[in-house]
């Protein structure tokens, strides 16, 4: 056939350019909407420990919705359909300030909150009401027990679910191209249909992607053993 | 010191304490005794408000424990409580189990705690284990680490919820011991146990509880071997 | 809304058949059900793998889900768009395409759940296998897998759930699933994209969290009814 795999061919130049940008856009786009899973996350779970039914209600709601409706129906929606609904100033700014990565951020970040603010709750729950019970008895009180013995332990053992939520969030920032955000897979696909070497292509963008989420899978790795309590 | 004022305590339609009343002396060992569901771990726990009661007063060194004016987390950190599953805090090693409270509640330094800290931690001789995680530590030697991490506060009061019921057997000795040498430097303390011997040896005072009252008080002498109460008479037959 | 669904529920639900192939809601049960069934063998050879004593076994299949779960879904989509026409020999269609990347993907997350399964069962099992003389492959097959899978079954259903959500991407490649229906009615209609999307976001959410549901319910009863080590039952 005749095919020669040559990835040398399209590391130069113009398309050497795109494969950058696009995994700077991909770890652009992650970490922005990483910051905004984990702040609305912690602000979701604050929330939901307010004991206040129709609040616990709105806010499973919310983690219900984002984890039953597929990541990219939810960019849709923000992409598409959000943007009728807020007023024309709101739109014309958006509009002008990079709308495709900001909605995208948006959707990703919010879907992100979701699983954070379950894995939040859940690390604090598994922690025993009786160590809350042990420090309030040396005399702290409720958000001194809460700062220096329950949240202490409580990142300990969130820290490894929410590394998970990185690697997810990192590999899902792809279906951003579909709405048009210039991220590592749209790269791919302009220096494919530019260059036909359709395997170069995308050989190169799996070891990124490889490499990357190798890298998150180790800090994961270090994480777990670094803060993984013994139970006896 | 302590003072119960018909105390009563319902858990929604059952009644736990059933009207007690009685007092404690700065310096008296006061043992409580009884079945299980007597309600001696709840009268006990009422003293630092771990329980709320709904009628009756409880009162330390004067003071109503419930009464708003009270600084509950002050009061807590007079009173020493240690409880039956030991509650360590599992992420901190024994020494700093033990100058927690030291550095964030005494403000102390980080220098003057770990002295006072490895001090307690000698006094229930755990001197060597001070950098020992609780998961690395036996039954007995995390609850002395119990006992010097609520000492380390300078209470005036020891609290003891059940210390050894949790324990294997051979490692009760350990921590009635360090129990005992406490009672004989004067603490005021209260202890709910099954310990008959310790009761025995130690105690000043003992009520016998059942069904959320006290049916017997009285000197260890008096109570063990004078029996009056029928239900008493039937426990201690039970419990040689 | 409601108008909406009125005028194009058909398009929704089964694509444009019997003018076209079968698309909607349809294609995405049948993509969504084949792909995961499909990749059950390969999920069990992988776990299997992983569990065995061999490092010639264990250590390609390691590498295997290792790999699988370090790049995005789309990839695999894309891979298999290029390379299954290579490998079958002829051009083949987005819902092929998408099913080829569905089983490798789900391959790989199913094996960890089974890996999970047959990890959390009682050490007496398989002892108590060995003392009855069975060898590997009928304690593997009749005692552990049937056990394990039982017990996995609410994180399968889980499972299920996300290959729903995953044969979204089909939109991607024009493959006729619901979002792709969507998409062609949003751009028939032009002006109505929050109703459209909407309409699509509460279709995936009926049926997801109904599975999910099932999937709790699930989860229930197995801890309920099995009551844990039947080992040691106290008389």
């Amino acid at each position: 056939m005749g095919y020669v795999f040559d990835p040398a061919a399209i590391l130069t130049g113009r398309y050497l350019d795109w494969f950058i940008w696009g995994t700077a856009t991909t770890i652009g786009l992650t970490i922005a909407a990483w910051v905004l899973g984990m702040t609305m996350g912690i602000l979701l779970t604050l929330v939901r420990m307010v004991p206040f039914r129709p609040l616990e209600w709105l806010v499973a709601l919310y983690v219900e919705f984002h984890r039953n409706v597929p990541l990219l129906v939810q960019i849709f929606v923000w992409y598409f359909a959000i943007p009728q609904l807020l007023p024309r100033t709101m739109r014309v700014w958006i509009n002008g300030h990079h709308s495709e990565f900001l909605l995208a951020t948006v959707a990703l970040g919010l879907a992100s909150a979701a699983y954070i603010s379950e894995d939040l709750r859940s690390g604090i729950r598994s922690i025993p009401k009786t160590q809350y019970e042990a420090a309030r008895s040396i005399g702290f009180s409720y958000l001194q027990a809460m700062s220096s013995v329950i949240l202490p332990q409580a990142l300990r053992i969130v820290i490894p679910p929410l590394i998970n939520q990185t690697l997810l969030l990192f590999k899902n920032t792809s279906l951003a191209m579909a709405i048009g955000v210039a991220e590592l897979t749209y790269r791919t696909r302009e220096v494919d249909s530019y260059t036909f070497k359709t395997f170069e292509a995308f050989a190169i963008a799996t070891v990124i992607y490889l490499a990357i989420s190798f890298a998150i899978m180790a800090a994961g790795n270090y994480a777990d053993r670094r803060f993984k309590l013994e139970v006896r | 010191m302590i003072r119960f004022d018909n105390v009563e305590k319902w858990f929604g339609p059952l009644q736990v304490l059933g009207g007690i009343s009685g007092e404690v002396e700065q310096g008296e060992v006061l043992v409580l005794l009884g079945p299980s569901g007597s309600g001696k771990s709840t009268l006990i726990r009422t003293v630092t408000r771990l329980e709320p009661i709904q009628r009756g007063h409880v009162l330390v060194g004067g003071v109503d424990v419930a009464s708003g004016a009270v600084d509950i987390n002050r009061l807590r950190q007079r009173v020493g409580f240690v409880f039956q599953a030991f509650n360590l805090f599992p992420h901190l090693t024994a020494l700093q189990n033990v100058t927690l409270g030291l550095e964030r509640l005494r403000k102390m330094s980080k220098v003057e705690a770990r002295g006072r800290g490895m001090l307690e931690l000698a006094r229930v001789g755990l001197a060597e284990k001070a950098d020992a995680m609780p998961a690395r530590l036996s039954g007995g030697q995390r609850q002395r680490v119990a006992i010097a991490r609520a000492l380390a506060m300078d209470p005036e009061i020891m609290l003891f919820d059940e210390p050894t019921s949790a324990l294997d057997p051979e490692m009760v000795g350990e921590v009635l011991q360090v129990m005992k040498s406490l009672a004989q430097s004067g603490m005021t303390m209260i202890a709910v146990t099954h310990e008959m011997g310790f009761a025995r040896e130690v105690a000043d005072t003992i009520w016998f509880l059942d069904q959320g009252r006290v049916v017997e008080s009285g000197t260890p002498v008096g109570v063990f071997d004078n029996p009056q109460h029928e239900r008493l008479k039937r426990f201690l037959a039970r419990h040689p | 809304m409601l108008q909406i669904l009125q005028d194009n529920w058909l398009l929704f639900l089964i694509g444009q058949y019997p003018h076209g192939p079968v698309g909607g809601l349809a294609m995405t049960l049948f993509m969504a059900t084949l792909g995961l069934a499909l990749s059950f063998p390969f999920a069990i050879c992988l776990a299997l793998a992983r569990l065995s004593p061999f490092a010639w076994l264990r250590l390609p299949a390691a590498a295997v889900t290792h790999t699988v779960r370090g790049l995005p879904l789309l990839m695999f989509v894309f891979w298999a768009y290029f390379v299954a026409p290579l490998v079958i020999g002829r051009a083949i269609g987005g819902v092929e395409t998408l099913i080829i990347a569905l089983v490798i993907y789900e391959a790989s997350y199913l094996s960890e759940i089974i890996r999970a399964g047959i990890q959390g069962l009682p050490q007496g099992q398989v002892e108590a296998a060995k003392a009855l003389g069975l060898g590997y492959f009928p304690t593997t097959f009749r005692i552990v897998l049937p056990q394990a899978l039982h017990n996995m079954l609410p994180s399968m259903v889980s499972q299920f759930v996300s290959t729903i959500k995953e044969t979204s991407l089909g939109y991607v490649i024009s493959a006729n699933e619901v979002t792709f229906a969507a998409s062609q009615v949003n751009n028939q209609l032009m002006t109505k994209p929050f109703e459209v999307y909407g309409l699509l976001a509460l279709t995936y959410f009926t049926l997801c969290f109904a599975l999910t549901s099932l999937a709790r319910l699930l989860e229930r009863r197995i801890s309920t009814g099995r009551g844990g080590n039947l080992a040691a039952q106290p008389a």
